[in-house]
């Protein structure tokens, strides 16, 4: 790489930032002058929620399946098998839950919108849309990316619910852990933090791949070819942005967790 | 509205994609009414020139009004009621192909107009009818004919029933008595309503049956054709060889 294709490189990165933001400061401002209609975001929230609950809900229940043989392994050499459910929770509630689920609705929802609103844009049916009078971000981003949040919500709660049964299944085949055993200190070791900590980083991935999604969608050009690169780039910008934003929601529930501890001690 | 403001009007507008000339220095007005038709060799910027003058895309320099508006310096709000006096065919069709052809048709009604559901349903028969395609409402657009889509676009631009339509290649890919039709179906709207008709073809018939005044989209510039009767007495090498479909000339033919 020249210096030259280098620098343009990175222009290209921040001028791709820019526009982003910019496109968001639209949805956000449209959303609010002009909201959407209940029946479209309801539409949206179904169509996203029953699209990925199975899927969300399997891979809720290997998750916790395997989290329950890790830490069984571990937990009964120190005689604390009975904290196996709580423990296995508050890890999926905390750190593989959201994550999990925002990765399979990166995969599935992101690349399934952004196609879909590419598509309409190369076939210029956003155009049309525009012609006709209405806003295409009123009618067609705002519907979604309001969905693609509030399902991440219940989808999240499909995917924990699962990985119970999936760790008490494992428990009980792998270590002899009855399913009382197995639910008895999950109330005591999932603390009201550490939900908070895994709703507001649901919350965080589902903004991410609905920013993502919607905009590499809308502003795709480029006919077929351009279809295919936003998906692309939809997935592996989401699963970055998310890797990322994993990291530092989760130093920053830390430090925050650590100072409301000091704060009470 | 200004009433004695064009339906349209361009000054001195430039627009450039990716740093490549398109249009350079367009002035050019379109009367309330008027009928005009867009010709010119393939590539050389009709359909940017067509969506410049709908507001689609805006142009590296210059200004274009719509109705009085000076529309890429107009807040957003100003500019919705306008929309709706803006209809538009596009050239592959643009239908929504996850709505059914009525669908097609309700969804200015519904999400711009906000009538009610026994109206629209109203709407949406007359218009399928207007159009002669009544008994594919309740298709999807890639389950009908290449020509009825274009009946189903032109009913869907109709919908809102705007003041100025556009029109991107009405009749391409269509058989020659399909065409005629539906340019016969274009003139009787617009005569029904006296809306303002822009239209891009490289059918030479279709443009003398539809136009007031023929445009030429040709070197990054907008020739002044004439109407269909002077349009032959023109002197312009360029428009001759274009209207007669000459090899030789100085226009490059392209592959």
């Amino acid at each position: 790489m020249t210096p030259n294709s280098f620098s343009h490189y990175i222009l290209n990165i921040f001028s791709e930032i820019g526009s982003l933001i910019l496109f968001l400061k639209e949805v956000l401002i449209t959303s609010i002058k002009y909201p959407s209609s209940r029946q479209q975001i309801l539409e949206q929230i179904w169509q996203v929620t029953m699209q990925s609950v199975s899927t969300t809900s399997m891979a809720g229940f290997f998750v916790g399946a395997i989290m329950a043989i890790q830490f069984a392994m571990q937990m009964s050499e120190f005689g604390a098998i009975g904290y196996l459910g709580g423990l296995t929770t508050s890890g999926t509630i905390r750190e593989v839950g959201p994550l999990l689920i925002a990765f399979l609705l990166s995969g599935k929802i992101g690349a399934y919108t952004s196609a879909e609103l590419g598509t309409m844009r190369v076939t210029e049916q956003i155009d049309a849309i525009r012609c006709l009078g209405a806003n295409p971000i009123q009618e067609l981003i705002v519907p979604r990316f309001i969905a693609i949040v509030i399902s991440s919500f219940f989808l999240l709660g499909a995917g924990l619910i699962m990985s119970v049964f999936g760790g008490a299944l494992m428990g009980y085949l792998f270590a002899g852990v009855s399913y009382e055993q197995y639910v008895r200190y999950i109330p005591s070791l999932i603390t009201l933090p550490s939900i908070i900590s895994g709703t507001f980083k649901s919350f965080v991935f589902a903004f991410i791949l609905g920013s993502i999604c919607t905009y590499q969608g809308y502003k795709t050009t480029g006919g077929a070819k351009g279809v295919g690169r936003s998906v692309v780039n939809t997935a592996v910008l989401t699963m970055m942005c998310i890797v990322v934003a994993d990291w530092i929601t989760s130093t920053l529930s830390d430090l925050i967790l650590k100072m409301i501890t000091e704060t009470i001690h | 509205m200004d009433v004695a403001s064009p339906s349209l009007e361009l000054k001195n507008v430039d627009v450039h994609f990716r740093g490549e000339p398109i249009l350079s220095a367009i002035n050019l007005q379109i009367q309330p009414g008027e009928r005009v038709s867009i010709i010119g060799p393939s590539g050389q910027g009709k359909s940017v020139l067509l969506k410049t003058l709908a507001g689609l895309i805006i142009p590296t320099r210059g200004h274009v009004f719509i109705q009085g508006c000076d529309w890429h310096h107009t807040p957003k709000d100003t500019k919705i009621p306008l929309l709706k006096n803006l209809g538009m065919l596009f050239q592959k069709n643009a239908l929504f192909d996850s709505l059914s052809c009525g669908e097609n048709i309700a969804f200015p009604l519904r999400e711009v107009n906000h009538l009610p559901e026994e109206d629209i349903q109203k709407l949406v028969a007359y218009f399928l009818e207007a159009v002669a395609i009544p008994h594919a409402k309740n298709l999807y657009p890639d389950e009908i004919s290449g020509g009825m889509q274009k009946r189903l676009g032109i009913a869907r631009a109709l919908a809102l029933d705007p003041q100025i339509l556009f029109y991107d290649d009405p009749t391409a890919g269509l058989d020659p008595i399909t065409s005629r039709k539906i340019v016969d179906l274009i003139c009787e709207l617009q005569k029904k309503k006296n809306s303002t008709l822009v239209a891009i073809t490289n059918d030479m018939n279709r443009a003398y049956q539809m136009s007031d005044r023929i445009l030429m989209v040709v070197d990054q510039a907008v020739l002044e054709a004439g109407s269909p009767q002077s349009i032959r007495s023109n002197q312009d090498p360029r428009i001759q060889q274009f209207i007669n479909g000459k090899l030789s000339g100085p226009l490059t033919v392209m592959a």
